[in-house]
């Protein structure tokens, strides 16, 4: 797993700056919020036998953190758990997240039509399954492919808002084009994500 | 199409007609082959204008310095060219009927025998000589050059009508339906055009008469029956990829009874577009078709026929698994299908006005699909697929008077089916019947209309009714028209299937059975949460279609040909799956809804021109425009992005959306037949053109929507050469895709191949 940050300049997050200067009584000063790139996060499925759909070998799920912006274990605080297609927020801690849809680099508030909500014991907050949730089965291809315009905001630990959009399935963030759904190692997430730290619902 | 016999035909007139020779007689007379006077006939010297004869179907030409050609023609009629000697020889001319108009019955448009030229929908007709011109050997090398009609690789070659899938196509021999479909496939590779009389090509809704899958369009392959006392034709045809063909045709015709015998072998070593992956693009098979017709005057209003064929299909393969013990990977690939038909008729002809036609249909149709690991032979898949279909249909047609023919049907279908992905084995039965009235109120003036009532154990009811017109504004021009209801029932998939991917984790339900699948699912603990309640699952309705056909015929000349079809159809409740209830392990299950709706829309035009008698041209242009429905809503809502190789992601507009996938906006074809006189060799030169088209979602969003996600257009061109002596030995030569282009997105391009085929007739009659 590797994870680079990227700096991205935020035209929003310039017009908030503009904005703060002039209104001297504001109570949050805005702080620069950071797009965060995500490369090849691992998080392999169970090993499922083909003929029976028994579960040979069953794989852990696999723990990030967004306010560390690094992988964690699930004894620590936790934001998201990735195995296969299947992601899951942390219900023990308050985690919650809504999906919604636009463009990541244009959403600069958290909407208020988003309805954030907790894993639990029926129901995911980020919904598994093609076309419910952040991917696509292309049944043409058999690839698993992010849909465009699915933005995932997220609540975390800390109670601070993220907006995130996932790239790819598969090792190295390759164009559909050139993905072999038999040999490109899939399970391999790259996203980016931007995390507002000082708890406002403001990007 | 050739009349390779220009000079026979000649010949024939000239000695049948010998009694009424005159030599040197100033006035020439226009006969059909009954010797009455075409009255429509022209006269043509030399490329001038072209002359009338008068109402005895007589002309004169004044003697004057040079006349190099004279040209006779009449609408209906072969063009007959002569040199001066000839015509000062001759008295009178006998014009052959034009095997293009005249000859060209059709039956599948109506049930009933209907001339090309009156009906008032859109057919192709399809001779043998046309047939022969493409070099084919199975039905989808003769379709695949025909304008509007593309083979996609689908389960097999898939027939694409009027920007319509198989799943809605009727394949129809001698009348009769074909049932066998992978995944809504009927597979065009399966039938043999050994002994194929013609083709007819309907296009638009026919469910007002065949009911069920007749959406887009009828292919009725007609075969041959003998006319000569016996008949014994053996063939051999050769092709790249060590394909082989012999067959042997027999027909016997002793007046009273007649009977045709084939017997059709092919197999192919199949091709490989992607040597680096284990497993061929096409795996080798062989395939062998028997079919015997045997017909009969039971007395002299009863008459008997009696048709069976056998069809067996025999595929190996390889593929490699990308998971488990790396000794255990490769797995051999065993593929079987059995195809058997018998169908009998009684037609008991009472007297001129009534005819009424009995006929049974039994098709028992089975697959078995045995995988195995290739080092150990132990089992990895197996498949198996039954079903029998069988139909008993009892058909009035009443002639009232000359301008009103009337057709009443009625019929019964029972069909089964036993497969290794659906429970038990089940039975559907379905009634219907259907009325049709044939109106010709004036000359210039037809009308055609009707309605079948289907009602099924599972679907329900359906009605489709359907009116066609044609009016002839002048003998030169006619316009035609029709609208019409269509329909395609739920198949076995959608209603009964019971599918568990166990690598993938996911179940699969047909609508049936969902209820009981999920029930049972929820009792093993594994469902999460129900999101559509079972029980209100199983009311899956048909497909259904409103269609509008509309167009001209026009001959400006009588060279010259020209047909245009408009054609939108709007298909609503289409069938696809959606989650019904989530697992525990986090996937679905899934069954099938109506879901979709569709617009094809488009035009198609043919034109012909016979340059001279030994040189035609024509050519073919399709236009196609497809969309579906529900993609535009999304669009309209601002719900539907793309995102770009540098995650840019952008609103999906309106313009940017390229309709279905596998669809050319732009197809066509151009063809050149010349007849060569000094050698008599036939030289039939086609290039055949189909426009991009969008193979595959790339950016995600799984629409068609981005200039990578179409397949570069090409051209196949196409020759072939063939040449009869004797009219007993047939050779031909040739090969399609000269150019030998790749089309990567189309599995069914094998490149270029070379073919070289004998036919011999062993009488002579």
């Amino acid at each position: 797993m590797k994870i680079s940050i990227k700096h991205l300049a935020i035209s929003t997050l310039a017009l908030g700056l503009f904005t703060a200067c002039d209104e001297s009584d504001d109570p949050m000063p805005m702080v620069p919020v950071e797009t965060q790139m995500v490369e090849d996060f691992e998080a392999a499925n169970d090993v499922i036998d083909r003929a029976t759909g028994t579960i040979v070998e069953e794989r852990p799920f696999q723990f990030f953190s967004l306010e560390q912006n690094r992988q964690v274990t699930e004894g620590d605080d936790w934001d998201l758990a990735f195995k296969g297609t299947t992601i899951r927020v942390n219900a023990s801690k308050n985690v919650s997240a809504a999906i919604v849809t636009g463009i990541f680099d244009q959403i600069d508030s958290v909407p208020a039509e988003a309805t954030f909500a907790t894993d639990t014991e029926t129901e995911f907050a980020i919904p598994t399954g093609g076309g419910n949730g952040w991917y696509n089965y292309n049944p043409a291809l058999n690839t698993i492919t992010p849909i465009p315009g699915r933005v995932i905001l997220v609540k975390t630990t800390a109670g601070n808002y993220v907006k995130m959009e996932i790239l790819s399935y598969y090792k190295g963030n390759p164009p559909v084009a050139d993905i072999d759904p038999f040999t490109t190692p899939s399970a391999h997430y790259t996203f980016r994500f931007a995390l507002q730290p000082n708890g406002s619902t403001e990007f | 199409m050739f009349r390779i016999s220009l000079i026979k035909i000649l010949l024939s007139a000239f000695l049948s007609l010998s009694s009424q020779f005159v030599f040197g007689a100033d006035r020439v007379k226009v006969v059909d082959s009954d010797g009455e006077p075409i009255v429509h006939a022209l006269i043509q010297v030399d490329n001038q204008k072209p002359i009338p004869v008068n109402s005895l179907g007589e002309f004169t030409i004044e003697e004057s310095s040079t006349k190099n050609q004279i040209l006779v023609f009449a609408m209906g009629y072969e063009t007959l060219a002569l040199n001066p000697k000839e015509y000062q020889e001759l008295a009178v001319i006998t014009l052959e009927p034009n095997q293009e108009s005249l000859d060209e019955v059709v039956v599948s448009a109506t049930r009933t025998d209907r001339s090309v030229e009156d009906l008032p929908m859109p057919v192709t007709v399809l001779s043998q000589d046309k047939i022969q011109e493409t070099g084919g050997i199975r039905l989808s090398d003769v379709l695949r050059e025909q304008t509007g009609l593309q083979i996609t690789s689908e389960h097999g070659s898939n027939l694409q009508m009027q920007g319509l899938d198989s799943d809605y196509i009727l394949i129809l021999l001698d009348g009769e339906p074909l049932v066998g479909r992978t995944a809504g496939t009927f597979d065009l590779d399966r039938i043999s055009v050994s002994n194929i009389e013609r083709i007819e090509i309907l296009r638009g809704p026919s469910s007002a008469i065949y009911g069920s899958e007749a959406m887009a369009g009828v292919i009725n392959i007609i075969t041959k029956s003998g006319t000569q006392p016996k008949t014994l034709n053996l063939g051999l045809r050769h092709r790249s990829f060590n394909s082989w063909n012999p067959y042997a045709e027999l027909g016997i015709n002793q007046g009273k009874w007649k009977i045709d015998a084939l017997y059709d072998y092919f197999q192919t070593d199949g091709f490989d577009l992607t040597p680096e992956v284990v497993g061929q693009t096409q795996n080798p098979y062989d395939a062998q078709t028997a079919q015997v017709k045997i017909q009969g005057d039971l007395s002299e209003k009863l008459e008997l026929s009696l048709f069976a064929r056998g069809y067996l299909e025999n595929a190996s393969g390889a593929l490699e698994v990308n998971a488990g013990d790396p000794s255990q990977r490769l797995i051999s690939l065993d593929n079987q299908l059995r195809d058997w038909n018998f169908n009998p008729t009684l037609r008991f002809k009472p007297n001129q006005k009534w005819l009424l036609s009995l006929r049974g249909m039994s098709n028992w149709y089975s697959t078995l699909a045995d995988s195995r690991v290739a080092s150990s032979g132990e089992e990895f898949d197996l498949q198996e697929f039954d079903q029998f279909f069988h139909r008993t249909e009892l058909q009035t047609d009443f002639q009232a008077n000359d301008r009103n023919l009337l057709t009443f049907g009625l019929g019964q279908i029972i069909e089964t089916v036993e497969a290794t992905r659906y429970d038990d084995k089940n039975r559907f039965d379905a009634g219907y019947l259907f009325l049709q009235h044939q109106w010709n109120p004036s000359d210039r003036f037809n009308m055609i209309s009707g309605f079948r009532a289907d009602l099924h154990s599972e679907y329900g009811g359906r009605f489709s009714p359907k009116v066609s017109a044609q009016y002839e504004v002048s003998e030169k021009f006619s316009v035609l028209g029709s609208i019409g209801s269509g329909f395609k029932a739920p198949d076995f998939r959608q209603l009964l299937l019971n599918f568990n991917n166990a690598a993938a984790g996911y179940y699969v339900f047909g609508s049936t059975i969902a209820e009981e699948g999920i029930r049972n699912l929820e009792e093993q603990g594994l469902i999460a949460q129900i999101l559509i309640d079972p029980a209100s699952i199983g009311e899956l309705e048909a497909e259904s279609s409103w269609a509008f056909n509309g167009g001209f015929k026009w001959n400006p000349d009588p060279r010259i040909r020209v047909q245009l079809n408009g054609y939108r159809n709007r298909i609503e409740n289409l069938i696809e799956t959606a989650p019904v209830a989530r697992l525990v392990t986090g996937q679905n299950a899934f069954s099938y809804f109506n879901i979709n709706s569709v617009v094809t829309q488009g035009v198609e035009i043919d034109l012909g021109y016979t340059f001279r008698e030994n040189l035609r041209f024509s050519f073919g242009y399709a236009f196609l425009d497809t969309r579906d429905l529900d993609v535009l809503d999304q669009i309209d809502q601002g719900d539907l992005f793309k995102r770009d190789e540098n995650n840019i992601t952008t609103l999906v507009t309106r313009s940017d959306y390229g309709g279905l996938f596998n669809r050319s906006r732009h197809s066509g074809n151009f063809k050149i037949n010349y007849q060569d006189r000094l050698t008599g060799i036939n030289l039939a030169l086609r290039g055949i053109y189909r426009g991009k088209f969008g193979f595959a979602d790339l950016n995600g969003n799984l629409i068609l929507d981005d200039p990578s996600e179409y397949a570069d257009s090409w051209v196949s061109l196409n020759l072939t050469a063939s040449k009869s002596f004797n009219d007993r030995i047939n050779l031909e030569l040739g090969g399609t895709n000269l150019l030998n282009t790749q089309t990567p997105n189309q599995p069914n391009n094998p490149g270029r191949v070379i073919f070289a085929g004998i036919n011999i007739s062993i009488f002579k009659n």
